[in-house]
């Protein structure tokens, strides 16, 4: 009888059903961390009392729970990650009674007989009636049945607390605590209109959940912005920053609910986050922005390259209210598209964007060009003194489109850190943008070339 | 007695909360699209050199799908079944549904013997043992306590056993496969609509696991100054998912690609059982390893791809079906002019060019360094054109293979394969065809005065013509080399010795080398 009173209140409890989570909020930040809220109306006796919390992340940081309820003092807290196996089952079994089911290979008989696990190491020693044995040595099949689970094994880790409470009663609690593996970026879909100069942005909240756990029904609020994090976990594998591309940060206040620097990003209306799942949903569309595209090449040192080497399409427009998305763009990926003769949109790349501010002017590499190539050459490199060399650049812009096309074409790498550079002729005005960098608009007729030389005067 | 019949009865008010559930929201699932457009991008960091490796496809494709679905009203997940397999989920766009979409999500569950057990977690179950003596067969139901990696441990009514640790032939069985577990990759949409409604919907998701490149053949004239150029659009789909009468193009040019965050689990295929203690327990010293990971998608397709195109006897006829190209924007795009099947793993190839009769040049090449050795060492054979239409070509030419055959005894013979990255209209064209067997190079030092080397650079030839070499010099300046008599030029900034070698003769340069350090 006790057998089935055991799995009536394991049926019965709809936590093995569905869920056992209550009213949950969520708040996603960007860098794979969570703050779950989980309200949930418990029943609570009088006096000393143990709750246990099934369905909470599979990765809950358990330091951080916190649990109020009215009335309610907390006399400890545990969390159990000694998970349920056959394995564990027969290691918690010793010095207690099973069941034998012996099948008589000849003619399918069974006989029951009980044991007493007196050991489980490395095999499993049993007492029978007044024998001892080794489970299975005779290579027969032997069932063994279990009269329970020992209490602390569990399917998936529980957080159990012991509270005092001075009354008894249903009321709520709530249940508060970090965890990682739910994380967000955002997503653009961006369709360039390159005639007409203008873009059309969709965002979207991409969401994972990694925790081994769904999250049902959840308000859930996105922040955007980085979190201070202690302790990173980095076995998920460490991932380089991605650029963000801004070319000019922005001094607009996005029309956002804000919390101190973050931006908020609530959703509209409860959903369900669903383990391994990713889950999107719109936060942004703008139709009609203006947009330009621009071709730049960087030669990062005075050196030659063999052959002509693309130069970068760069997709610039800016998210300011007047000339721009108008608001502030959480970080993620902008995927850009075009039509194709027939009009289908097809895909000419994509590129990251941080978390950027209202009003910043942003200029994303979407590819390199077929048709726009710059080959820079060393011409001539000679050496005036011990620590002063004379070096000729030519570099060769060519344009087999059928419109004419500017290049910003970039020489980097010219202090070297530490040393001056000095331009000692050059065939048209460069810009000097700092001491490492200098930079020509060089106009390249269609389907034509253009030249541009230039002598530098180095210490190295 | 009272155990047995009570047992069900509870399991069926079980499902009737199952039931309330799953009614909540109304499913509309498609089952496959009625069109389907392919655009195939190249793996961003493949050089030309590199030939694409059918196991392991690292470029990828914008597909694009238009469904026919009946919408409900009110709230209802649409279901795409039968997307690539290699989805990149954040990328869909959703474009067709008549109030817009709430919310899009790809649970990463597919059907499979491990998410059926997961999902089975708490809930009943029939288990069924059949004697190996008699065959009789006895099923019962169970609970499953615990399922995680594949260590099962079951409740019946007698108490808790684990899942096939004792010998006994028993296996679990199930009534019903959970709603939200798919067979096939499956995004879905979870849409609002006024009323019920039939919806043609598009859409379009980027997806990993695809590649192609383009294939030149080219065969030489007896002379050796023409060849007839013919070029494959060679595509690879490694995605278990194939596309059948699709538009497909491809993408020439480089867009940038960001990398991909780490793919979802999809609640792994194989239910290895993890038992312990296990047959004989006496032997066994530690509990058996876990299992293995699974393997990587992509391990074993090599056997099963088909390739669909031959590569030599087609160049012959006039390709009656051919790609066209198109701008888009900074890159270039080809149009497979008909729809084709993209086959799951599978390589296929459209005609992409044909030109007869465009004018080249052999000529061999060698780089001259100061700091290599005195061996002879033979010159690189290279076949060079500008891509105008004076030469026959002028049209731009997308990165690939090129294999060079010479026809001079009725039949090909092949003389080397190089590779050819993308070139835009106007561009010289060189590509390296292997070594040349029998030209060869020689710098070596005569003398060496303070700071200043003397060499003698030879070059010789065996072939019965005279042929053009070019010797280029690397991290050499001008000045510091002294040239008597020979003339030198440049290419890309740095000297250039280029002369003709008589037949079964040879030249020489002599040169000095100032050491400024």
């Amino acid at each position: 009888m006790r057998h089935l009173l055991l799995a009536s209140a394991l049926l019965a409890s709809p936590a093995l059903a569905q869920t056992s989570q209550g009213d949950v909020a969520v708040t996603i930040y960007n860098d794979n961390l969570a703050l779950v809220q989980d309200t949930r109306q418990l029943a609570i006796g009088a006096q000393r009392s143990r709750i246990e919390f099934p369905d909470v992340s599979g990765q809950i940081r358990p330091e951080t729970v916190t649990l109020s309820g009215e009335g309610l003092g907390i006399v400890e807290q545990n969390f159990d990650f000694d998970l349920l196996s056959p394995q564990k089952l027969m290691e918690k079994a010793v010095g207690q009674q099973v069941t034998l089911v012996r099948t008589n290979p000849a003619n399918g008989a069974e006989t029951r007989e009980r044991a007493t696990v007196l050991a489980v190491n490395g095999g499993v020693v049993l007492r029978i009636g007044d024998r001892i044995e080794v489970l299975r040595d005779d290579s027969l099949p032997v069932r063994v049945i279990f009269d329970k689970v020992p209490e602390n094994l569990r399917a998936r880790p529980t957080l159990s607390v012991t509270v005092e409470s001075e009354r008894s009663g249903t009321r709520p609690v709530r249940l508060s605590y970090l965890t990682p593996g739910l994380g967000w970026k955002a997503d653009y879909v961006t369709l360039f209109d390159e005639k007409a100069g203008r873009i059309d942005v969709q965002g979207w909240i991409t969401l994972t959940n990694t925790t081994g756990t769904t999250f049902s029904n959840a308000d859930t609020l996105l922040v955007a912005g980085q979190v201070q994090q202690q302790n990173q976990d980095y076995s998920r594998g460490y991932r380089p920053p991605r650029p963000n591309n801004i070319r000019k940060p922005g001094t607009e206040s996005a029309d956002r609910e804000r919390l101190g620097d973050f931006y908020l990003y609530p959703l509209k209306e409860r959903t369900t986050i669903a383990n391994q799942q990713t889950k999107q949903v719109s936060f942004l569309d703008v139709v009609g922005a203006p947009g330009r595209k621009a071709y730049e090449y960087d030669n990062a040192w005075l050196g030659t390259m063999d052959e002509a080497q693309s130069a970068n399409t760069v997709l610039k427009f800016s998210t300011s209210k007047d000339q721009g998305l108008g608001d502030a763009l959480p970080a993620g990926i902008v995927r850009v598209y075009m039509r194709d003769a027939r009009g289908n949109a097809q895909f000419i790349g994509e590129n990251s964007i941080g978390h950027t501010p209202m009003g910043s002017e942003l200029g994303l590499k979407t590819g390199e060009a077929f048709d726009v190539k710059v080959q820079p050459a060393v011409e001539k490199r000679e050496r005036l003194s011990p620590s002063k060399w004379r070096t000729s650049m030519r570099y060769t812009l060519t344009n087999a489109r059928p419109e004419a096309v500017t290049v910003d074409l970039v020489q980097s790498g010219l202090d070297f850190y530490w040393d001056d550079t000095r331009i000692v002729s050059e065939s048209m005005k460069s810009e000097r943008r700092s001491s490492d960098e200098t930079q020509w608009h060089v106009p390249v007729p269609a389907n034509g070339s253009a030249t541009v030389t230039a002598v530098f005067e180095t210490r190295f | 007695m009272a155990r047995v019949s009570r047992l069900p009865v509870l399991a069926a008010i079980i499902v009737a909360m199952l039931g309330a559930s799953a009614d909540a929201q109304a499913i509309a699932s498609s089952a496959g699209p009625q069109s389907v457009s392919v655009t195939v991008y190249r793996d961003p960091n493949r050089t030309a050199e590199r030939a694409m490796n059918l196991g392991w496809l690292n470029g990828y494709a914008l597909v694009s799908e238009v469904r026919t679905i009946d919408i409900p009203a009110g709230e209802a997940d649409i279901r795409f079944e039968g997307v690539a397999g290699g989805i990149i989920p954040e990328s869909a766009i959703v474009t067709g549904l008549p109030d817009g979409v709430v919310e899009k999500n790809q649970d990463a569950y597919l059907l499979s013997p491990a998410s059926l057990l997961d999902r089975s977690l708490g809930k009943r179950v029939h288990l069924r043992r059949t004697s190996r003596a008699t065959g009789a067969v006895t099923e019962q139901d169970a609970i499953i306590r615990t399922g995680a990696d594949g260590a099962v441990v079951l409740q019946t009514e007698a108490g808790f056993e684990a899942l096939r640790c004792s010998g006994l032939p028993e296996t679990i069985f199930y009534d019903q496969v959970p709603p939200d577990l798919s067979a096939r990759p499956t995004l879905s949409v979870r849409t609002r609509s006024q009323a019920a409604t039939r919806a043609t919907v598009t859409l379009s998701y980027l997806a990993t696991g695809f590649d192609w490149q383009a294939n030149y053949v080219a065969t030489l004239n007896p002379a050796g100054d023409r060849v007839d150029l013919f070029a494959w659009v060679t595509l690879a789909n490694g995605d278990e998912t194939g596309f059948a009468n699709a538009n497909t193009q491809t993408v020439a040019g480089k867009p940038n690609r960001e990398s991909d965050p780490p793919r979802l689990g999809r609640g792994g295929g194989e239910l290895r059982l993890q038992c312990w203690p296990q047959g004989t327990t006496s032997d066994i010293d530690f509990p058996p390893p876990p299992a293995p990971p699974p393997p990587p998608m992509m391990a074993g397709f090599e056997g099963d791809i088909v390739v669909t195109a031959a590569r030599m006897d087609v160049a012959k006829a006039a390709a009656p079906m051919q790609a066209v190209q198109e701008e888009l924007g900074d890159l270039k795009l080809y149009r497979i002019p008909e729809p084709v099947t993209v086959a799951a793993n599978s390589q296929k190839q459209v005609a992409l060019l044909e030109k007869s009769g465009v004018a080249v040049q052999t000529f061999y090449r060698a780089t001259i360094s100061p700091w290599m050795g005195d061996e002879p060492f033979r010159a690189t054979r290279i076949l060079k054109t500008r891509n105008r239409t004076q030469e026959g070509l002028g049209l731009p030419l997308p990165a690939g293979g090129v294999v060079l055959f010479a026809g001079n005894r009725g039949r090909p013979l092949l003389i080397g394969e190089g590779s050819v990255g993308d070139k835009a209209i106007g561009e010289d064209v060189e590509i390296e065809i292997g070594d040349a067997p029998g030209l060869f190079v020689r710098a070596t030092r005569t003398d060496v005065v303070g700071n200043v080397a003397k060499y003698l650079l030879t070059v010789t030839n065996d072939q019965p013509r005279p042929v053009r070499f070019d010797a280029e010099f690397n991290g050499i300046d001008k000045t510091s080399i002294g040239d008597k008599g020979a003339k030198l030029g440049r290419r890309n900034g740095r000297p250039l010795w280029s002369v003709t070698v008589p037949a079964n003769g040879s030249r020489t340069l002599a040169y000095r080398l100032k050491n400024d350090n």
